[in-house]
């Protein structure tokens, strides 16, 4: 099968050049089985989920639930209750920073997260400590952008059990390096600290395991892994899904109301008020089905190698020109590049290069403090998928060196 | 001076000899790179325009009735839209500008740099110029009087006590800037740099335009880069002189 057919969006030109698609940490293409899932349900299954005795309604629910489902087995999560499906990774974490915080942080506790992490999974936990009267402690990366344990380690020891979850990226989305996750939640146990992992990059890019890697969270998006947007997911231990407070109160998170006092469903809906984006979650099913497939081709995950490879060095030779996150061991790198160069600004670069047809992500990235560390306020990232092509990456680094030659 | 409006028909004219894409930016490109550094000290918190892409730095002043903008981007392609920008509205009067639209960015195919999506800062750049143009046209305190010429009356009040000539016709002032609530920053030299009567000199022009109605404050820098020569000096001072 070519994947690329696959892919409708990959075969359309922009201002008459063909696209290539290098934007795919933002958000990634769809299969055709995705777009033809959300159609056929849209007419088929378009009825509210949870509520009604109909038969449109009995197919959206058990459309709902096998998103869900999908979701679990990709997971290797072992119940559907610790399976919360929210709006994204975004709302995931503001859930987490709500509802755990609201129980288990107090006034001169403290927060620990990672110096890569996306504004999604720092501002949240800042909001939290300034409701709570916590503080928010970062865990530094070095000039390559990876972390120490031992730094971790010590944080731990000097903070005498005041920090009371730690909440890092598995994948930075600046950097494209797969943190030792497995590792930090050992250490994070060992002092009873939790762990939310920010699975938005990680989960398109590494198998995970949530009982494996024995992590209290996992969180993610499902426009980057091939479904639409507006479906995300929370997984949870459930001893702490059981101990935290219900999150938005409304419909669907009841057992049972009166006006004197309210009863809240058993997980997973007690954190799922209102009608959820069931049509994004029936989607789960063929798009996690499609990233399955995609990492068990054996010729798929070569040739992402090769293209990063290429990429990198590639890259490593264009004059003035750093990269930023390049961990010792190449493996540990997805195909994801943000660089920038001398000389020449990101946004105009992205700019040129759209021109050209090739559709690459600038800016902060939404990490400015990393950035910042790095001595930037803006870099260029290229981030691929299984779909992207050799041919592409050539084509890519030929305009690359034509804009910098514009520019400079 | 030409009005907004030439000035934009000519833009628009220059432009139509590109046939693509790529000549366009090239020659913004060239533009953005062309376009005087403003002055690092400029580039204040205050005068920033932030967008998610790229940053934009404005300062505006008020000289005998027109508006002169300086600006500056850490994007050249948006630095080069600037100046085209710039181009039509500096030197104009605050009502023209206000009334002015900036059709000529479209007509010239620029239009999606102009998208708020874009987050390059020029969206709110443009926003920030009107708001200058709006403040500045309010009519002044000071009876309908320019701040600015009465400033300069003042400061041709003030004498180097060495020469017979004020400091304004010397050419020691180097800037005037006046902000819309009677703010003034004053940028002037002297004639030697170790002048022995360096404070005094800063202190008379500082008395001087603090005495002129309508302004609220005044800030001297003294500097003595660029260095002065004669050369500063206007026609009169050198008549007077008899350097002419
Ligand atoms: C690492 C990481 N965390 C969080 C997010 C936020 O995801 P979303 O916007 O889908 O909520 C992203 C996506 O940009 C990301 O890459």
């Amino acid at each position: 099968m070519d994947i690329r057919e696959e892919f409708l969006a990959l075969d359309q030109t922009v201002y008459g050049r063909p696209l290539v698609y290098f934007d795919n940490a933002a958000t990634a293409q769809r299969p055709r089985t995705v777009l033809e899932l959300q159609q056929r349900l849209s007419v088929e299954a378009n009825a509210n989920v949870h509520r009604a005795v109909h038969h449109l309604a009995a197919e959206a629910t058990d459309h709902y639930e096998a998103g869900r489902e999908a979701v679990r087995a990709f997971l290797h999560a072992p119940a559907r209750e610790n399976i919360i499906l929210t709006s994204g990774t975004t709302a995931s974490i503001n859930l987490v920073a709500h509802c755990f915080t609201e129980r288990f942080l107090r006034a001169g506790d403290r927060i620990l997260v990672g110096e890569a992490e996306h504004h999604s999974n720092l501002v949240p936990w800042q909001m939290a400590c300034q409701r709570h009267g916590a503080t928010l402690e970062v865990l530094p990366v070095d000039e390559n952008g990876e972390y120490s344990l031992a730094a971790l380690e010590s944080r731990f020891r000097a903070a005498e059990g005041r920090i009371k979850l730690v909440a890092i990226a598995h994948i930075s989305n600046v950097l494209g390096i797969v943190n030792p996750v497995k590792e930090i939640v050992q250490v994070a146990h060992r002092y009873d600290v939790p762990v939310l992992l920010d699975g938005a990059q990680g989960i398109v890019h590494e198998p995970v395991d949530v009982q494996a890697l024995d992590c209290d969270f996992y969180v993610f998006s499902g426009h980057k892994i091939y479904a639409p947007t507006g479906i995300g997911v929370l997984y949870g231990k459930k001893e702490w899904l059981e101990a935290m407070p219900p999150y938005m109160g409304g419909g669907e998170m009841i057992e049972s109301v009166s006006f004197e006092k309210t009863t809240y469903a058993p997980l997973p809906l007690k954190f799922e008020a209102g009608t959820p984006n069931f049509l994004a979650a029936a989607c789960m099913v063929p798009a996690l089905e499609m990233a399955r497939m995609m990492a068990e081709s054996a010729e798929l995950q070569q040739a992402q190698c090769e293209m990063r490879d290429f990429l990198l060095e590639e890259l490593d030779r264009v004059e003035g020109l750093r990269i930023y996150g390049l961990p010792h061991e190449r493996s540990r790198k997805i195909p994801l590049i943000s660089f920038s160069v001398e000389g020449a600004f990101a946004g105009d670069i992205a700019q040129i290069l759209d021109k050209m047809g090739f559709a690459l992500r600038s800016g902060h990235l939404c990490a400015e403090p990393l950035l910042r560390r790095f001595g930037q306020t803006s870099v260029l990232r290229a981030s691929l998928a299984p779909y992207n092509t050799l041919a592409e990456c050539e084509s890519f680094m030929a305009a690359l060196r034509r804009a910098i030659n514009m520019l400079r | 001076m030409k009005t907004i409006q030439e000035i934009q028909v000519e833009i628009v004219e220059e432009f139509a000899v590109f046939s693509d894409w790529m000549d366009k930016y090239e020659y913004l490109i060239e533009l953005g790179k062309g376009m005087p550094v403003i002055d690092e000290k400029d580039k204040t918190e205050e005068h920033l325009i932030s967008g998610c892409q790229s940053r934009v730095w404005l300062s505006c002043r008020k000289v005998e009735g027109r508006l002169y903008f300086a600006a500056d981007s850490d994007a050249i392609i948006t630095k080069g839209i600037i100046s085209l920008l710039l181009k039509v509205y500096n030197g104009q009067k605050p009502e023209d500008i206000l009334s002015a639209d900036e059709g000529f960015i479209e007509q010239i195919g620029l239009k999606e740099n102009l998208s708020p999506t874009r987050a390059n800062g020029l969206v709110s750049m443009i926003e920030t110029i009107k708001q200058y143009a709006a403040s500045f046209s309010a009519p002044e305190p000071a009876a309908g009087k320019d701040l600015e010429a009465d400033i300069v009356l003042a400061l041709r009040q003030v004498y180097d006590p060495e020469i017979p000539v004020n400091v304004y016709d010397l050419g020691l002032i180097y800037d005037i800037q006046v902000d819309a609530d009677g703010q003034v920053f004053i940028k002037m030299t002297l004639t030697a740099p170790n002048c022995p009567i360096a404070d005094e000199v800063v202190m008379q022009v500082r008395e001087a335009v603090a005495d002129v109605p309508g302004v609220k404050d005044v800030q001297v820098d003294l500097v003595f880069e660029p260095e002065w020569t004669t050369d500063r000096m206007s026609e009169e001072a050198k008549l007077e002189l008899g350097l002419l």
